[in-house]
């Protein structure tokens, strides 16, 4: 299927409400972590929001990271 | 649930006894171990992906929540620990407000800054990169240079245009005030035809930005990290005089 629209992608297929909703910006042992809620309710580390390049350093915080 | 959590803390306190969460975690990341190192006294803020402002984009973009940076940017302003902060900057622009409210928030802390353009900073990450003490880019990286743009409903009125028009002239002020490249250089690069395709504006790459007076110096890292420290050393004889 070929859409020759004017249109932007969004306004024609819009985001689903829960593609938002499973990702929350949360303080965790003092550290703002951006985290995605998995189906069976742990939480993986997205992005950690820290601008101290040590926090970096620190494996607890690496992307991928399951925490609870 | 509690006695869970415990086992887990536990658990990723002996990793390297434990090889199933080291195997989680060379799943996660393919590494198995990083190197610890003492505090620094330089913070470093990246700026990736799209500007967000106003809207949320949806989750497949890779964004910078600009309501994430303002937050750390006072408290970096305020941590006494912290001499000199570096920007990081490889964005292809967003929001125009949300920009312009982080370019601000740079120019007006108060301990030295630092920017490094890595691959682009384009159309909005010009103010962005404009706005610290120093600025680098390194040799391939590009910054676009357009006029602003709308997207969402537009009401086709000469007013629409007006508000367009002044918008656009706070990017072009802020630019020229804390770069130096003259306005009218940078009006004819934001208005050039034939640069890009089917669009106006120029694609400035590494050497060209410093040539224009856009961007202060060609470097990476190492320039970057010399350069802030010289600047922090500065700062700290000026306080120095201050208090004798």
């Amino acid at each position: 299927m070929i859409l020759y629209t004017p249109l932007s992608e969004t306004d024609i297929f819009p985001h689903s409400q829960n593609e938002f909703s499973n990702r929350h910006c949360v303080n965790y042992q003092g550290k703002m972590l951006f985290v995605e809620e998995g189906k069976d309710g742990t939480y993986s580390l997205l992005q950690l929001l820290s601008t101290d390049p040590q926090d970096f350093l620190d494996e607890k915080y690496t992307p991928g990271t399951k925490i609870r | 649930m509690n006695e869970d959590k415990t086992k887990k803390e536990d658990q990723n306190q002996d990793e390297q006894s434990n090889p199933s969460s080291l195997v989680q975690k060379i799943q996660q990341l393919g590494q198995s171990n990083v190197p610890q190192a003492p505090d620094s006294n330089i913070h470093v803020l990246s700026i990736i992906g799209q500007v967000e402002g106003h809207v949320q984009l949806p989750p497949q973009n890779k964004t910078t929540k600009y309501e994430h940076l303002l937050p750390q940017l006072i408290a970096i302003e305020q941590n006494n620990k912290i001499e000199g902060l570096v920007i990081l900057l490889n964005t292809v622009g967003g929001d125009v407000e949300a920009g312009l409210a982080l370019s601000e928030m740079i120019a007006s802390i108060s301990k030295p800054t630092v920017s490094i353009v890595l691959g682009g900073g384009h159309s909005i990450g010009v103010p962005i990169a404009v706005s610290t003490d120093y600025s680098f880019i390194v040799p391939t990286a590009t910054m676009t240079i357009h006029p602003i743009r709308l997207t969402g409903l537009v009401i086709g009125v000469p007013q629409t245009f007006e508000y367009l028009d002044k918008m656009q002239d706070r990017v072009i002020n802020f630019v020229t005030h804390h770069s130096n490249i003259k306005e009218e250089k940078f009006k004819e690069l934001m208005f050039e035809k034939g640069n890009l395709t089917r669009d106006i504006g120029t694609n400035v790459v590494g050497a060209d930005a410093v040539e224009y007076g856009l961007i202060d110096e060609v470097g990476g890292v190492t320039d970057a990290m010399k350069k802030i420290n010289e600047l922090i050393n500065e700062n700290k004889e000026k306080e120095g005089q201050v208090i004798q």
